[in-house]
């Protein structure tokens, strides 16, 4: 006889081994999770406001067409602006997603199950909107294909040693994962939609959607060998992505830029920025959608370590570059750094030490970690300071290079903060129609935490806790 | 195609019927379950999944392609500097590792698809929606003179309802 036994657990204590204690029953987790998919007016209003900035950002991308980039702010030679600040933002925030659902899934850290979902579909729309920045920025965006090596009249290739052709197969791959990553994990929620569905022809788009999912053993043996060699390939993308990303700087000679720091720095603050931004939709999504005991304080409360963790990388960056800059005895080094902290973009610089650096660490209080208001203001906070961060790299560099005669100055103009706004009205309308036609939170594995219904009652011995695996519910 | 389907509530009960029934070698049984469990493996001891090969393979692939790509084409469009290598592996290595995870992944993707046989067109004999919900569903796929056999086990173990398709 199969026996399967349960340990309470103190609730008070964040551990990778997270269960669900208000949630009984696998017919809870459907009747729950698919309510979120019902539309409400706040819903509307949100979505309403999302396309809004998108219309302003798309009017302005068209303005820009029939004037020209001169209208973008650029001065040379700061000829990498706003676009390239938040192409690297976006790109960034896109990375939690995949480390969540993928790196955390294969250190097996069951606070992830519950929050996957949403940073998974973070991931995809962020990439996305990301992808968009390095057209705008083109002079005549409708030649980007030219970077898409394939056989064209013009017989020409690529530069294959080009950090932008880099950038554009790592982001392509990114894209393309995360996207399949995302949807081979909902086909077995799509079927549930399914199975629910009463409109005939919804649930006709949803039987496509999830390929005749029948939910059999063999179905799923196959299915969990495949998200584990997903989740083993994307784990070295994720590290890679921002890594390529870090070389469109770091392979120029411009002082602040040529250093070996960046590709670690670039993926510990893509972390950092990518959980802030998981804190800022999961928190609202929680309580809206009263999901509190899905997504409890437990799991915020380790999903906050890892943003201190994350942090304190990010600032031994930040400090490890002035010691190189001070270290190696480059006078242009040296007056860039004192440029950017203490001369001409010292507003800038400050607001991303504060952001990134000092703020965060009042995660050490385990009070306001466990605060969802604080988290979700703090998160806000991160998400500025990495903005600002990613401005600090460009601006300030290019502003300040090795000619006094090269030094200017940089001021974004009304048409880069309208494309920034239409940018997050982008990324928003995906996540909130996302959040409307697909589950935010992962059903079949939050099944998994739950305990099945069991024919023959069993009583709790020490000899079944050893066989007992907390993170699952399963018996060994 | 003709077997029963014994509809479980609990997982116990569900296990205990396909050990029996695999024991008792009553037919081939198939498994239905909201969720994937550890047990239903053990009891069905199925062999392991294949498609680890796919990623092998599809990445092995695709990393060779990604370094012809980039090696081919500095070739036929040299882009000469003094000095430099025209195929310099080092960078490109970024193009063969970035489609060894392109194409090792969609493989497994392929994969999964081709030993799941999903997509699937119909829905099968012996699918529930309930077994997407919360319940348990075991179909035994057997010969007619077996069918009260299998469906007299399925009932002892528990199921809730029992019913036989063809």
């Amino acid at each position: 006889m199969t026996t399967i036994a349960f340990e309470p657990r103190r609730p008070n204590i964040a551990t990778a081994n997270v269960q669900l204690p208000a949630v009984q029953s696998y017919e809870q987790v459907d009747d729950e999770i698919t309510a979120t998919l019902r539309p409400t007016k706040a819903w509307f209003l949100m979505l309403m406001i999302a396309m809004s900035f998108l219309a302003i950002g798309v009017a302005s991308w068209m303005y820009q067409i029939q004037q020209g980039l001169g209208v973008a702010g650029y001065n040379p030679p700061v000829m990498w602006g706003v676009y390239i600040i938040t192409f690297v933002f976006w790109v960034g925030i896109g990375h939690a997603g995949t480390l969540i659902s993928a790196i955390l899934y294969l250190f097996r850290a069951g606070f992830r199950t519950t929050i996957y979902r949403c940073a998974e579909a973070m991931t995809v729309f962020a990439v996305m909107t990301a992808g968009l920045f390095p057209i705008l920025h083109l002079g005549r965006p409708w030649k980007f294909f030219w970077l898409i090596p394939y056989p064209n009249w013009r017989l020409l290739w690529p530069q294959f040693k080009s950090p932008l052709v880099w950038d554009v197969f790592a982001i392509t791959t990114y894209l393309t994962i995360s996207t399949t990553f995302l949807f081979v994990g909902l086909i077995p929620d799509i079927a549930v939609l399914r199975d629910r569905e009463k409109n005939p022809t919804r649930k006709a788009f949803l039987s496509f959607l999830s390929f005749g999912w029948r939910n059999t053993e063999r179905e799923w043996r196959h299915f969990a060998r495949a998200y584990l060699f997903l989740a083993a390939v994307s784990t070295p993308l994720v590290l890679s992505v921002h890594s390529v990303v870090s070389f469109d700087f770091a392979m120029a000679l411009t002082p602040g830029w040529h250093t070996t720091i960046f590709p670690p720095y670039f993926v510990a603050g893509a972390i950092f920025s990518g959980v802030g931004m998981v804190f800022t939709i999961i928190i609202p999504i929680r309580k809206y959608f009263r999901l509190q005991h899905y997504v409890t304080l437990n799991h915020l409360d380790a999903a906050a370590k890892l943003a201190l963790t994350t942090s304190l990388v990010v600032g031994c960056a930040y400090l490890v570059e002035f010691f190189i800059a001070w270290y190696g005895g480059v006078q242009a080094e040296q007056d860039y750094f004192w440029n950017r902290v203490f001369g001409q973009w010292w507003w800038a610089a400050w607001i991303m030490l504060t952001c990134n650096m000092i703020l965060p660490l009042s995660l050490f209080s385990q009070k306001l970690r466990r605060n969802p208001a604080w988290l979700w203001i703090l998160s806000i906070f991160i998400n500025i300071g990495m903005w600002f961060e990613r401005f600090v790299i460009v601006v300030p560099s290019l502003s300040h290079e090795f000619e006094p005669w090269q030094w200017t100055t940089y001021a974004p103009t009304w048409v880069d903060y309208a494309i920034l706004l239409g940018s997050f009205g982008w990324f928003f309308m995906w996540f909130l129609l996302f959040v409307r036609q697909l589950p935010v939170i992962a059903i079949s594995e939050t099944k998994e935490i739950v305990p099945p219904r069991l024919r023959h009652a069993h009583r709790h011995t020490p000899a079944d806790a050893e066989d007992f695996e907390p993170q699952t519910g399963r018996a060994h | 195609m003709r077997g029963v389907l014994g509809h479980f509530r609990e997982l116990d009960g569900a296990v205990e019927a396909i050990t029996e029934l695999k024991t008792a070698r009553l037919g081939d049984v198939t498994v239905f379950t909201p969720t994937p469990r550890h047990e239903f493996e053990l009891a069905v001891a199925p062999p392991v999944s294949p498609v680890r090969r796919y990623m092998l393979f599809g990445g092995l692939a695709g990393c060779f392609f990604g370094y012809w790509i980039a090696i081919w084409s500095s070739n036929y469009w040299p882009l000469v500097v003094g000095g430099k290598a025209i195929g310099s592996w080092i960078p490109y290595t970024i193009f063969g590792f970035e489609m060894f995870v392109m194409i090792g992944a969609l493989s497994t993707v392929a994969g999964l698809f081709i030993h799941a046989r999903i997509p699937r067109l119909t829905m099968m004999v012996g699918y529930d929606p309930r077994f997407s919900h919360g319940d348990f569903g075991v179909w035994v796929e057997c010969a007619p003179d077996r069918l009260s056999a299998a469906e007299a086990l399925l009932r002892r173990h528990g199921a809730v309802e029992v019913r036989g398709e063809r």
